[in-house]
């Protein structure tokens, strides 16, 4: 039995304690934002925030964040109105939008650390993979969500 | 445990709504009679004459009494924006409003079946170009009718009725009511046989850029993909198929398996396994332990050597004649000048973001799938002849699909879930991929390799040219006695060269092939606007002008590339690149667009900066700019992955790449700027999906030899051990 703290609530978990947090969030949990993309923490569309800080979902193993707090893209908003999803929305940043959920929430991480990033910090903090080529888009995105924060 | 919440079940209440809404709302209450097959003019023959009624509007849109207009979308969405720009369509010529317009995908029926090319599926960006004119149809008969329900209640002549925003006006007596109010009576009213439609000049909703409806759900994690699929009772799958490409499976054996924890059965398939579990993490691990005999089949000696090898073999086969102007053999004889050149690209994957997965119950009443699918049609009938039932028995729940590019065309994964579903007594599987089984196991874009051979007259002009295009051909669409598919890129050239010969040579290797965003385009530009630019600089003149003078005249074809081509030229500042900067050039005509790029590079120590790439774009009237300026930066993206690093290798039959790690894509820091131009048109619209990933590879090619002199005659562009920056300043 496991005991994970997700979008502030607690849940008991009947898994095996080697399951990667994804497919606990997405096949107990039902939070099915959290995307599987690769399976080997390259890709980034499995991205959640433990404590407050971007990781991928798939390498970790649900037990070893127990009792951590863990955000998932279910619990960044109750009515997407986190200032990076209101910028998603006003730049039409997704295409097929399987990648977005991840690129949100290192998009959000990032902005908590660094209200008003640059290019080269977002070139650094944003390393999840779009196939669309959104990244121009969720370039933008960012700096509209640190202005409109400003 | 699992968790005790109810479970949500949003698929499923989806299909009950479909039957609700066809059963209570007003314009589609003949519904419960809805014939979802085509009209039989149609039936008869694609493509269909136009003197024919339109398609049953109740099958497109239904009008509740709420004013809410659903329509029902023959594209899925993939990203590529159908879910909005269809319904514009249909709402330009309804009046509606487009606050009120809610999308739904269809189900698979022939009445959903693309009027371009007679299939329902969501591919060779014929969404728009091929549904424009029947949605537009569609929604002007629907608009007919509710204003004749209105004045049948009013008394009043139909013609003194006119229509704004999801209201009926009859301005001499002051009335008004809304769409709701009387769509119950529209819908017995009689369907227009021909009904008029707008001049473009009136258009109000087609050439804006309203937000898309798909937007909001995927900011959330609310937006519902195959993979999110979750039924009662479901179990989990996943898959190991043959590492070597045409093996088969010989034998299985489960019992290490039988340990895991939640582990229930295998299902062996032609060419793998199928292991079946209560949870996905617990069929990987179970997968982990099966043990498989496997045949490795008649490729298992293939290399990417051989492959290249057997390409130029090729160049010795008479092949197919394609395009023969003039002639060229002789006027090649006679030329001043002559230039040879060989070009190649090897197989690629696809690579979605989102594997390949399916969600598949079987039961004594039938079978439903829930999956993202780029065609239900092929979806339903790869289930229905995997179980040996009608297709009408196979319900396909389409999701949002996290990405298509070809790919998901294909039911070789719905075909996997539902054998697997036919073994555990009518609970639903749900088989993912691994993304492993996704790199290795695709319908990949073929390797392709072209030999030209060009002569210019004394003056330099380009008097012969001569191709021969070697690749395994994917299927052509309806054109029997048409030219072979796999030559368009190049066959269909709209430049003026007097001899102009193209043949083709199928050389089909074996290895498992499909549609790749932009197809044959995705390889064939790349060669010849890359011979082209050798003929320029032999010529010794300007790359651009040498262009365009071959696309002087009348040819309408031609003018509109030209006019692209200069729009290009002028837009990234042509004569006068920055000090240090090289350009690039291309222009060309695809999938019923003129489409164009040049890409600004510098180089210094091998390493390639590109500083910017400007593109553009003739598709006719665009329906929504903003999308299309997005998909033709998407779609150059996916070009410049290619370009740069896409390459699936071959030994022994095996592809060696896995992974996003040895089969890399694009990531933000390498992201150029890009500057997208639409041309301005009231042409009939052409496809956006795919004609922009033609033509990054040429562009940047071309600048590169600008910069250095170095011509890349093959891709992707790390076989010539160059480094690739992008800067944005």
């Amino acid at each position: 039995m496991l005991t994970l703290t997700v979008n502030g609530a607690q849940h008991s978990i009947d898994a095996e304690a080697d399951t990667p947090l994804l497919w606990v969030l997405r096949d107990e949990l039902h939070l099915t934002g959290t995307k599987f993309g690769c399976g080997a923490g390259l890709c980034g569309a499995c991205t959640v925030l433990l404590e407050g800080k971007p990781v991928r979902s798939c390498l970790i193993p649900a037990s070893a964040v127990e009792g951590k707090p863990i955000t998932t893209i279910e619990g960044l908003s109750k009515d997407k109105s986190h200032p990076v999803q209101r910028a998603w929305i006003a730049e039409s940043v997704p295409q097929c939008g399987y990648c977005q959920s991840g690129m949100i929430l290192a998009a959000a991480a990032l902005l908590a650390t660094n209200p008003r990033p640059s290019d080269a910090d977002i070139d650094m903090a944003i390393t999840n993979v779009c196939r669309c080529g959104t990244y121009n888009h969720v370039r933008r995105a960012i700096h509209r969500a640190a202005e409109s924060e400003a | 445990m699992r968790d005790p919440r109810p479970l949500e079940l949003p698929i499923i209440s989806r299909r009950k709504f479909v039957h609700s809404a066809v059963a209570a709302s007003g314009l589609a209450v003949g519904g419960l009679a809805l014939s979802l097959d085509v009209p039989a003019q149609e039936r008869a023959g694609w493509p269909r004459g136009a003197a024919r009624p339109p398609r049953d509007p109740a099958a497109f849109l239904q009008i509740g009494a709420d004013d809410v207009i659903t329509i029902i979308s023959p594209a899925v969405e993939m990203g590529q924006g159908g879910h909005t720009s269809l319904p514009m369509i249909i709402v330009e010529e309804l009046g509606g409003r487009w606050d009120k317009v809610r999308v739904m995908d269809a189900a698979a029926a022939p009445i959903y079946r693309n009027p371009m090319f007679g299939q329902q599926s969501t591919v060779g960006s014929f969404s728009v170009r091929g549904w424009y004119t029947e949605l537009r149809r569609i929604g002007a008969a629907a608009r007919t009718m509710l204003v004749a329900a209105a004045a049948r209640r009013w008394r009043v002549p139909e013609h003194e009725c006119s229509v704004v925003q999801s209201e009926i006006l009859h301005s001499r007596t002051a009335r008004r009511c809304s769409f709701g109010s009387v769509a119950r009576l529209a819908a017995k009213m009689p369907v227009p046989q021909q009904p008029a439609l707008k001049q473009t000049s009136e258009f109000k909703v087609i050439g804006t850029s309203p937000p898309r409806v798909d937007i909001r759900d995927k900011v959330d994690g609310s937006a519902r993909y195959g993979i999110d699929a979750v039924l009662p009772d479901m179990l989990y799958a996943a898959i190991r198929t043959s590492p070597t490409l045409g093996g088969k499976l010989k034998s299985f054996d489960d019992s290490a398996c039988r340990s895991i924890a939640g582990y229930e059965k295998s299902v062996a398939l032609p060419d793998g396994v199928v292991v079946i579990a209560r949870s996905y993490w617990q069929a990987r691990k179970a997968l982990e332990r099966l043990r498989i005999d496997f045949d490795p089949g008649p490729l298992a000696t293939l290399t990417s050597a051989k492959v290249s090898a057997r390409l130029r073999e090729g160049f010795d086969e008479p092949g197919t004649v394609a395009r023969n102007d003039g002639n060229a053999d002789a006027a090649l004889a006679r030329a001043a000048k002559t230039l040879e050149a060989v070009y190649e690209v090897p197989y690629l994957a696809h690579a979605t973001m989102e594997p390949m997965n399916c969600t598949a119950r079987v039961t004594s009443d039938g079978c439903e799938v829930w999956c993202g699918t780029q065609s239900p049609q092929s979806a339903q009938a790869g289930a229905a002849k995997a179980l040996g039932i009608p297709p009408e028995r196979v319900k396909v729940h389409t999701q949002y699909l996290g990405g298509g590019f070809g790919r998901r065309g294909e039911a070789d994964y719905v075909v996997q879930a539902v054998t697997a579903a036919k073994a555990t007594d009518g609970r639903p599987v749900k088989l993912i991929w691994s993304r492993e089984e996704d790199i290795q196991h695709d319908f990949y874009r073929p390797a392709a390799a072209v030999r030209f051979r060009g002569g210019l007259d004394g003056n330099g002009r380009l008097v012969a040219l001569d191709c021969k295009v070697v690749t395994a051909s994917a299927p052509a669409f309806g054109r029997p006695g048409g030219p072979p598919f796999y030559t368009e890129g190049i066959s269909d050239a709209n430049y003026q060269i007097p001899n102009f010969h193209v043949s083709g040579v199928d050389q089909n290797l074996g290895v498992r092939f499909g549609f790749w965003r932009s197809v044959n385009d995705s390889h064939n530009p790349f060669m010849l606007e890359g011979f082209i630019d050798e003929l320029a600089r032999e010529a010794k003149q300007d790359p651009y002008l040498f262009r365009r003078t071959m696309l002087q005249g009348e040819n309408p074809n031609a003018r509109r590339q030209l006019a692209l081509l200069d729009l290009l030229a002028a837009k990234s500042g042509w004569q006068h690149p920055p000090a240090g900067h090289a350009l690039g050039i291309t222009a060309l005509s695809a999938f019923g667009s003129f489409v164009g790029a040049v890409a600004e590079v510098s180089m210094q120590d091998q390493i390639v900066t590109l500083h910017r790439v400007a593109l553009g774009i003739d598709c006719g009237v665009a329906v929504h700019p903003d999308n299309i300026a997005a998909q033709c930066e998407g779609g150059m993206v996916f070009g410049l992955t290619a370009a740069l690093r896409g390459e699936i290798t071959l030994e022994n039959g095996a592809v060696m790449q896995s992974n996003f790690h040895d089969y890399p894509v694009l990531q933000l820091v390498e992201m150029p700027l890009v500057d997208c131009y639409i041309m301005p048109s009231t042409a009939p619209p052409g496809g956006v999906g795919e004609p922009s990933t033609a033509t990054i590879a040429p562009a940047l090619a071309n600048a590169i030899y600008a910069a250095s002199n170095l011509r890349l005659r093959s891709l992707p562009m790390t076989r010539h051990q160059l480094g690739f920056r992008t800067v944005r300043t």
